[in-house]
């Protein structure tokens, strides 16, 4: 039998009208999808545009705070989108290169600098609507780019190392705690190593988050306030080869477990159940919680060789208004409202990591419970203890994020020294804060 | 910038337009009608946002302020100070080298042996060309990297025979294999046409080379190699011009990082790393370009290489 490869059929002379008009169809489609937007939000109401990333958990109670804002100013209406981090951050990035960024959306601390010094988005300060005094100077400060209030933080997280108790206890290594230094923790890294048939954490050598931590405490920082770096390649050489030698002796994660990091809880070392313990941002606990199971603990990170602590509190999200929006007005009152309202802040309770606004979350964490409550425990015994935080870090840094995972690889399969590969990733860095 | 997948009949219109010129104009006007949508398509859709996306590659554009002409700096980076581009096209490279050849030899053994069983060809057909429907899709490639990772079925299976390698798609030496073998399994396109080609094979020629007393591996090469010769050019262009553009594969199986320490890192995939990640889009459509012009080359190479080793039966 001979086969013939499917060819599309061939239209005859009957099936000509139909291709036709659905040929002139088409036309009139790809015409009117250029068409004019609809203008305006029925009966003469100001329409507002609010857009966030996150699950649909948070989508849930911000829909309810977003109706009982529209209950109380009857002459606005708000359209509200969500989706995924990651697909939002190009999706903003689209919509506002295209001119259309919604009046209100929400930001990452990594977004501030860019979007503000694109004149993307309208200076909070003169705002009469917007009040920030119940936020501490500190966390508004991380909204603040070129000394102007740009964005509102919304919630605060914190770096913490997560644990599993349990095995700590049976191998005999005391539980951290605050004022902890990196030689404490290398040292429980090491026995950890030596005690179990496992290694003592995750490599923190994959993340410039962890590096930061690192440098902070001992005096330093990843940029200074103008958006130039503001440590050496010897710093970032020396974090290296100790990470890296821990990760030889198998005292934390080996390259090729580290190199699997990608971000979930499930694909790094701790969460795999290869360690026992691990750095991450609080508000990401609960994934590691889901895996661990309930001997897992929160304990602050180490400080530096003086007690200088490095970790800090950071915006976990913020928000701000669209420089273009036609309504300014109602925006920022819907910034206010999310921020101040304490109605909205029963209901949004610790959906984007704790309130900001010291009355609100006063007033709602006695009712958590679990890990939410664990969380708010942990943040409120550093309450006083941390240094302010870095300002918003400059463009690049994104990029830098990345490529710091990738070279690090090269130091952890011993492909480059760490003091090659760190005056390398400087060079890039260099040239990538430049352009 | 994926260019639409050219089909064998492509070069038919061209001699289809060239007969149109004497015929009634009446009719001409029908084709530009039935054309219309798809010229407004391409005009609208393709080309313009080509032509845009060139310009841009002159300019260091980040997507928030207006594109800023940097003439050929882009260019000039590119190849004089960023070692991971090198990294990336050398990778690239690589897997062309190793997942074409390979994929196309195991498409045409598998057709060789379709062609020659009687019964249920048409359910091993489309057995084979299954994984080549499901090939592209994200799901496979996560399904890849559980099968391929530490601890994974492919890792305890060989644990089993005493070979303990710690999963393949952590160390830098084997993660490129694993993409590679992924493209290979999905040898389905190229065996369907492979297939198509052996049965357009005249079946005297087999029987004149058998009373010739040819055997059976003289046969196929006197016989079924060079009567295939365009189905296998054919194939050999088709997914050359498709490994250059490897993407999803590498993206899913590395964590869309091109890892371990950038061994996976494609050119599609510092391509994209460039634009979305570094909001360089500039610099992202400039590598586009490149990535455009080498393919260009070598294909017009492997087209120069066909006088030499490809046979049209003209006379047939």
């Amino acid at each position: 039998m001979r086969q013939k490869p499917p060819r599309a059929s061939e239209p005859t002379t009957a099936g000509k009208l139909p291709v036709v008009i659905t040929s002139l169809l088409l036309l009139c489609g790809l015409l009117a999808g250029c068409g004019a937007k609809a203008d305006g939000a029925p009966g003469g109401k100001i329409e507002l545009q609010f857009s966030w990333w996150g699950n649909a958990d948070r989508a849930e109670v911000t829909n309810e705070a977003v109706e009982l804002f529209e209950r109380r100013n009857p002459g606005i209406e708000v359209q509200t989108s969500f989706s995924s981090y990651n697909s939002y951050i190009q999706k903003l990035a689209t919509q506002a290169a295209g001119g259309n960024a919604p009046d209100v959306m929400q930001l990452d601390y990594r977004q501030i600098s860019q979007y503000a010094s694109a004149g993307l988005l309208l200076d909070l300060d003169d705002r009469p609507s917007i009040s920030t005094g119940e936020v501490t100077s500190a966390m508004l400060r991380t909204g603040q780019a070129n000394g102007e209030q740009y964005a509102i933080p919304m919630g605060r997280t914190s770096q913490v190392m997560v644990y599993d108790s349990a095995r700590w206890q049976r191998a005999g290594v005391p539980e951290p705690e605050f004022g902890w230094t990196w030689r404490d923790w290398s040292r429980a890294m090491r026995q950890l190593g030596e005690a179990t048939d496992r290694t003592g954490a995750t490599d923190p050598g994959w993340s410039e988050d962890w590096f930061e931590v690192w440098l902070r405490g001992r005096g330093k920082s990843l940029y200074t306030d103008r958006g130039g770096l503001n440590y050496d390649a010897a710093d970032l050489a020396r974090f290296w080869r100790t990470t890296n030698e821990l990760s030889q002796r198998g005292a934390v994660s080996p390259a090729r477990q580290t190199t699997q990091i990608d971000g979930s809880a499930a694909n790094m070392p701790f969460g795999r159940g290869n360690a026992l313990s691990g750095f991450t941002w609080d508000s990401a606990v609960g994934g590691f919680q889901a895996l661990i199971g309930d001997s897992l603990r929160l304990a602050p990170l180490p400080v530096g060789p003086d007690g200088t602590p490095g970790q800090y509190f950071k915006p976990s999200m913020l928000v701000g208004v669209s420089a273009d929006s036609p309504h300014p007005e109602a925006a920022s009152k819907l910034v206010d409202f999310l921020i101040n309202d304490p109605r909205a802040g029963e209901i949004l309770g610790v959906s984007r990591g704790l309130p900001v606004n010291r009355t609100i979350r006063e007033k709602i964490t006695p009712s958590l419970t679990g890990l939410d409550e664990r969380i708010a425990e942990f943040q409120e015994s550093l309450d006083g203890e941390l240094l302010a935080p870095p300002s918003a870090p400059p463009q690049g840094d994104l990029a830098l994020q990345t490529a710091f995972q990738r070279d690090y690889d090269h130091v952890g399969f011993e492909l480059q020294s760490p003091r090659k590969t760190a005056e390398q990733f400087l060079t890039n860095a260099r040239s990538e804060l430049q352009r | 910038m994926s260019a639409p997948h050219p089909r064998p009949d492509a070069d038919s219109a061209a001699a289809e337009s060239a007969a149109g010129r004497n015929r009634p104009r009446r009719r001409e006007g029908a084709a530009w009608v039935f054309l219309s949508p798809w010229l407004l398509g391409a005009a609208v859709l393709t080309l313009t946002p080509m032509l845009v996306s060139l310009y841009l590659s002159f300019t260091e554009y980040d997507l928030f302020t207006a594109p800023k002409w940097v003439g050929l700096d882009n260019y000039v980076h590119m190849f004089t100070s960023d070692p991971r581009y090198w990294r990336s096209a050398v990778n690239t490279l690589l897997y062309v080298l190793v997942a074409v050849p390979l994929q196309l030899a195991l498409a045409l053994a598998v057709a060789l042996a379709l062609n020659s069983i009687g019964r249920g060809k048409g359910f091993y057909r489309s057995a084979f060309y299954a994984p080549s429907l499901l090939g592209a899709s994200m799901s496979i490639a996560l399904v890849w990297r559980a099968l391929f990772n530490d601890g994974g079925t492919v890792d305890d299976l060989l644990s089993t025979f005493g070979i303990d390698m710690g999963g393949w798609v952590n160390q830098p030496g084997w993660a490129l294999l694993v993409v590679a073998l992924l493209t290979i399994w999905q040898f389905g396109a190229p065996m369907v046409i492979f297939l198509a080609g052996l049965q357009q094979v005249p079946h005297e020629l087999y029987e004149a080379a058998e009373v010739d007393g040819a055997g059976r591996v003289r046969r196929f090469l006197s016989v079924t190699l060079p009567m295939l010769s365009p189905v296998l050019f054919f194939n050999l262009v088709l997914q050359t011009i498709q490994a250059f553009q490897v993407f999803t594969p590498a993206f899913t199986v590395s964590g869309g990082r091109g890892g371990p320490a950038d061994s996976t890192l494609f050119y599609t995939l510092y391509l994209y790393d460039r634009g979305f990640t570094a909001s360089h889009m500039g610099y992202a459509a400039a590598m586009a370009w490149v990535l455009l012009v080498v393919i260009g080359i070598v294909t017009a190479l492997l087209f120069r290489s066909s006088r030499s080793w490809v046979f049209y039966n003209d006379k047939g």
